[in-house]
């Protein structure tokens, strides 16, 4: 069974020859018409995430993994196509979820925790799990504002390991934290994978492509241009990248 | 053949009443707590810019119109009144772009992050209304009933002004980053149009129109007659105020509708 269905998903961005972001500079260059280029991140992109299943997606920077995390997420809506859900989908996205840096761990945990879908009691009993798994018990009332990107991403793994109901959606998965903490994270993927949650990864390393994914498709321009087994995928994400550096 | 974008989501997708509340309170107390650095000792920090304004105001108006008797009442419903809905305005226009790192991360509906960010304008307002209640029992003008419940409804007009003013500017500010200097500008002027400091009564009635057009105008009159004068405003007057709160939240609900959907592209 399809726990989200992509079908012909396009999705296009208008980039303009001149930035305006202000009601004056809106006015002041009324008399001076911009030209917008067309950058289409998302091309008819069609594919079904199955329940259970781990679904890796490669690609070069600006082949539009991340655009597609996004859709598929509704962080943004598509063009055109449709993007059926039909499962509860946590995103962990650009090594982050999102802080406010003027609150502390705790309250952040909160926060995240509750726009994840996890209930103040469920968030309350979880507390010390999540800050243990982030070996951050003792900065649990310190702000955001002071630390560092690492301790950030690692608060940001363990909301989301614990919030996750159906759907994990990774980008860059494991590609924090000291190897102690990669491996707690691995320990934690397998068991989601064990207990049947789906997963959709995005990654560059062809070896965690082949490691945890049960399947996998390779992006470019925005489109799929081939499906296929891990290893399949992760070879021709790796000759794609000779073929350009040696041209 | 799919063409026009589209997102439907069905069964567990969809979050859960009790959650949904849990984020709405976290929401709230996150934002009072960032705000006021978790104290309450911050908030009370806080409620001294409008106390301060009305001791300074009292001090110099209520010589002006010393012939009436219950300016400095009229005052202080008027200039509370008056916070709550520059306050809200304010906070609401930029409510999207302070929670920008959420609406870029996860998926969260953009109305909660606009609604909850007035809580705070909500709060002072409870608190200011408590302070008006004990200045009309101590001169001798403690509030019928039914001028309590109008109070309420009255606030409750404003509150949704203030929402579907916030709904409609917080996309269009993500457009638009100047757009919060414009409205200090008609904040700062609408002050002086809406009768805060002077009572209405002193212009020509023909004016008195165009001054009921802006929003917080009839909310300030019929509070202060409903509390002050014991006189309750005519069900024509109740009727244009409900129509106009309820216009201001239809507009604000539809530009929203239609500027949310994208409002993480544009942070």
């Amino acid at each position: 069974m399809a726990l989200i269905t992509v079908d012909a998903v396009s999705k296009a961005f208008r980039i303009p020859t001149v930035r305006r972001d202000t009601i004056r500079e809106h006015l002041f260059g009324l008399l001076q018409p911009r030209r917008f280029h067309q950058l289409q991140a998302l091309d008819s992109v069609s594919f079904e995430l199955r329940a259970g299943e781990t679904l890796g997606i490669m690609g070069r920077n600006g082949s539009g993994k991340s655009t597609l995390l996004k859709v598929l997420c509704g962080i943004y809506a598509p063009d055109r196509g449709r993007v059926e859900r039909r499962a509860a989908v946590t995103p962990i996205l650009d090594l982050g979820v999102g802080w406010n840096p003027e609150l502390d761990a705790v309250d952040n945990v909160f926060l995240i925790g509750s726009v994840m879908g996890l209930s103040l009691r469920e968030i309350r009993r979880s507390m010390d799990e999540i800050l243990a798994f982030a070996e951050l018990q003792e900065f649990a009332n310190l702000k955001l504002a002071h630390y560092s990107s690492g301790m950030s991403s690692r608060l940001a793994y363990a909301v989301a390991f614990r919030a996750v109901r159906e759907v994990l959606v990774l980008d860059e998965i494991f590609a924090v934290g000291d190897a102690g903490f990669r491996q707690r994270c691995e320990e934690r993927y397998r068991q989601l994978h064990a207990q049947g949650h789906t997963v959709l990864l995005v990654s560059h390393d062809p070896n965690i492509v082949k490691s945890f994914c049960d399947r996998a498709l390779l992006l470019d321009h925005g489109r799929i241009v081939r499906e296929g087994s891990p290893g399949e995928i992760a070879d021709s994400y790796v000759t794609t990248l000779t073929h350009r550096i040696s041209d | 053949m799919a063409t026009a974008g589209s997102t439907a989501t069905s069964g567990s997708e969809r979050r859960p009443a009790l959650a949904r509340a849990g984020l709405i309170w976290t929401l709230v107390r996150t934002d009072f707590k960032a705000r006021y650095h978790g104290t309450l000792g911050g908030f009370v920090w806080a409620l001294l810019k409008p106390m301060s304004m009305f001791v300074v105001l009292m001090a110099v108006f209520s010589f002006l119109f010393a012939s009436k008797p219950t300016y400095k009442l009229n005052l202080i419903v008027g200039l509370f009144l008056w916070d709550f809905f520059a306050e809200g305005t304010k906070a609401g226009l930029t409510s999207l772009h302070a929670r920008g790192y959420l609406l870029t991360k996860t998926r969260v509906p953009p109305w909660i992050l606009v609604v909850t960010s007035v809580s705070n304008a909500v709060i002072t307002l409870a608190v200011f209304s408590v302070v008006i209640m004990i200045f009309l029992v101590s001169a001798g003008h403690p509030p019928s009933l039914s001028a309590l419940v109008a109070f309420a409804g009255y606030c409750v007009a404003l509150g949704a002004i203030v929402v579907g003013f916030s709904l409609a500017s917080s996309g269009l500010f993500l457009r638009y980053r100047d757009l919060n200097q414009v409205w200090d500008v008609v904040v700062q002027a609408g002050f002086f149009i809406a009768p805060i400091i002077y009572p209405l009564d002193i212009l020509p009635e023909r004016f008195h129109f165009y001054l009921y057009i802006w929003p917080p105008t009839p909310v300030i009159e019929f509070s202060r007659a409903a509390l002050v004068a014991g006189v309750m405003p005519t069900t024509t007057g109740h009727l244009y105020l409900a129509v106009d709160a309820a216009i201001c939240l239809l507009v604000g609900i539809l530009i929203h509708r239609r500027l949310s959907p994208r409002a993480a592209e544009y942070i």
